[in-house]
């Protein structure tokens, strides 16, 4: 959907500061996002999986013109090649175990062995569709249908780090410690948060994403 | 200049302003979840008003002055001691080293202000010094202090003149509150927004940075459960499938998988940060041109004491 001639109808109010703009799903939201972001002309710009909201200055601009603006900027064609050219980043991960706590369960739910289950999650490329949640928390889509399960039904108060949790036909990667209720499989030894650099979070909505299985040593070797 | 925390209380935090323009990246506004009374506190002590101060939660801190300080305190309904000497409120007061502030219990409110002549010094994180206490970011260590914690100040070329806030600029804080809010995306999946809006709410026992809930019989929400995932903001109400409305605050996610019913409009949202457990709410619906236009308002009567109103609020 390269022109967006008739997305006006599709922009809804979500609150007196807040544009909600439909979209087709989470890198038509990306690229929806990035290019309203890239005018300068609003405090956010945050995609979701089928919507981007837009939040502005409402001591400047109300919300009829920012509903005219928003409207103006979208119609302007995107380069529907920007997404496809996304760098590939390796996520090596240690499944399982002290890092994995949940590995176990997940095989039962699903019905797979722990390394039928590896296999399936380190055998294809994904994309990360959103950060959202935490600071710097990816949702890294689609998984394959086979690894389909839901949420912890009680959150976890304290997830570490580099932690890597499956839900909702999603794989979510953790960049910080926090809370969380995805059913964690492994942890990443890569660092994900590098706070004083200009990119301070190392994936980005938009990027491929593939895992690969390290084992301990390797995992001690690398986060040294 | 040190200031030593010799009591750290409930949850006393560095907060300063907000973060912005980085919610695709997963980082929430944080900041004072008060932000007027912040401002206001460091307007008395001649600082920006975004200056890094401390946030006192529900009851008391106890610091040590090491040096002589200016320093004043806003927000909360709270008793304030130098010494054993009641001290005012919305005012500079003037400390030598040695002497010892004490706040004891809030009486109304959620959060007392407490900012220092020069602002304190702190971790500035993804350009802001507020404490992220879920990602242990910001402030100080990105925790919340801790008994013999030192803090420094800025060094000030002048100190500032003894002020105090005129009454007309003291917001009243109470146990009951009326916010104005509007429609968001998922309000019309509301059995019965009359539940929602321009009713009496009651705030449940958990109302914190990352937001309050709500509690009360359960709302109907015509939802399978199963909502994409969509972007949140500070103010949004969300109602999950339990029932039980959520007002998301200045931590909050940046997204969220739960029907969002509601908005606190901007003009009313740095209230939040000044709701406690058990207070009173009632929800005021406002259409997006009405809810600016009293933005507006609210920013021109502010700005004769808070001249930079409009980047605060």
């Amino acid at each position: 959907m390269p022109c967006n001639a008739d997305r006006a109808s599709l922009i809804r109010s979500s609150g007196d500061d807040l544009l909600s703009v439909d979209g087709a799903g989470p890198a038509d939201c990306q690229a929806l996002a990035e290019q309203l972001r890239s005018t300068g002309d609003w405090l956010e710009c945050v995609a979701g999986i089928d919507s981007v909201v837009v939040q502005f200055d409402t001591t400047t601009l109300d919300t009829e013109t920012a509903r005219h603006r928003i409207e103006e900027e979208l119609r302007i064609c995107r380069a529907a090649s920007d997404l496809v050219q996304a760098p590939l980043v390796e996520v090596p991960v240690l499944y399982g175990g002290e890092f994995g706590p949940d590995l176990d369960d997940v095989c039962e739910q699903v019905g797979l062995t722990p390394d039928e289950l590896i296999e399936l999650h380190t055998g294809c490329e994904y994309r990360v569709d959103m950060l959202g949640f935490t600071p710097g928390f990816a949702y890294v889509g689609d998984l394959d249908d086979r690894l389909n399960v839901p949420r912890l039904s009680e959150p976890r108060v304290r997830v570490a780090a580099g932690s890597i949790g499956i839900a909702d036909g999603r794989t979510g990667i953790y960049a910080l410690a926090g809370p969380g209720g995805w059913q964690l499989i492994g942890r990443t030894a890569m660092a994900l948060f590098e706070p004083q650099s200009e990119e301070p979070f190392v994936l980005r909505a938009g990027m491929r994403v593939r895992f690969t299985a390290i084992d301990q040593q390797h995992f001690v070797a690398v986060t040294k | 200049m040190t200031i030593q925390i010799t009591k750290a209380g409930l949850q006393t935090t560095i907060q300063a302003g907000p973060r912005i323009g980085l919610r695709h990246l997963g980082v929430p506004t944080s900041g004072a979840a008060d932000p007027l009374s912040l401002a206001l506190a460091n307007r008395l002590v001649g600082n920006a008003l975004q200056a890094a101060a401390l946030e006192v939660t529900l009851y008391g801190v106890s610091l040590r002055f090491g040096a002589a300080m200016h320093f004043a305190l806003t927000g909360a309904t709270a008793r304030a001691e130098l010494n054993g000497q009641a001290i005012t409120v919305h005012k500079t007061m003037a400390a030598v080293a040695g002497d010892e502030l004490h706040v004891a219990a809030f009486d109304a409110g959620a959060r007392v202000y407490v900012a220092f002549a020069g602002g304190l010094v702190a971790d500035d994180v993804l350009g802001s010094t507020s404490t992220y206490l879920p990602a242990g970011f910001g402030g100080y260590l990105g925790r919340a202090l801790l008994k013999n914690d030192r803090l420094q100040t800025r060094s000030i070329s002048m100190q500032p003149e003894v002020i105090q806030t005129p009454e007309d600029y003291q917001p009243l804080v109470s146990r009951t509150w009326a916010l104005r809010a509007c429609h968001a995306p998922e309000t019309s999946l509301l059995a019965d927004p009359g539940r929602v809006f321009d009713t009496n709410l009651s705030v449940g026992s958990r109302a914190d940075r990352m937001g309050m809930q709500l509690e009360g019989e359960k709302i109907d929400i015509l939802s399978n459960g199963r909502m994409c995932s969509a972007p949140v903001f500070p103010g949004t109400i969300q109602c999950p499938e339990d029932g039980q409305l959520f007002i998301l605050s200045v931590d909050a996610q940046t997204t969220g998988g739960y029907p969002r019913v509601g908005q606190i409009a901007r003009v009313d949202r740095h209230l939040l940060g000044q709701i406690r457990p058990g207070d009173k709410l009632r929800l005021l619906w406002r259409d997006e041109k009405t809810a600016t236009d009293e933005l507006r308002a609210k920013v021109e009567y502010w700005r004769a004491w808070l001249p930079t109103i409009s980047s605060v609020i």
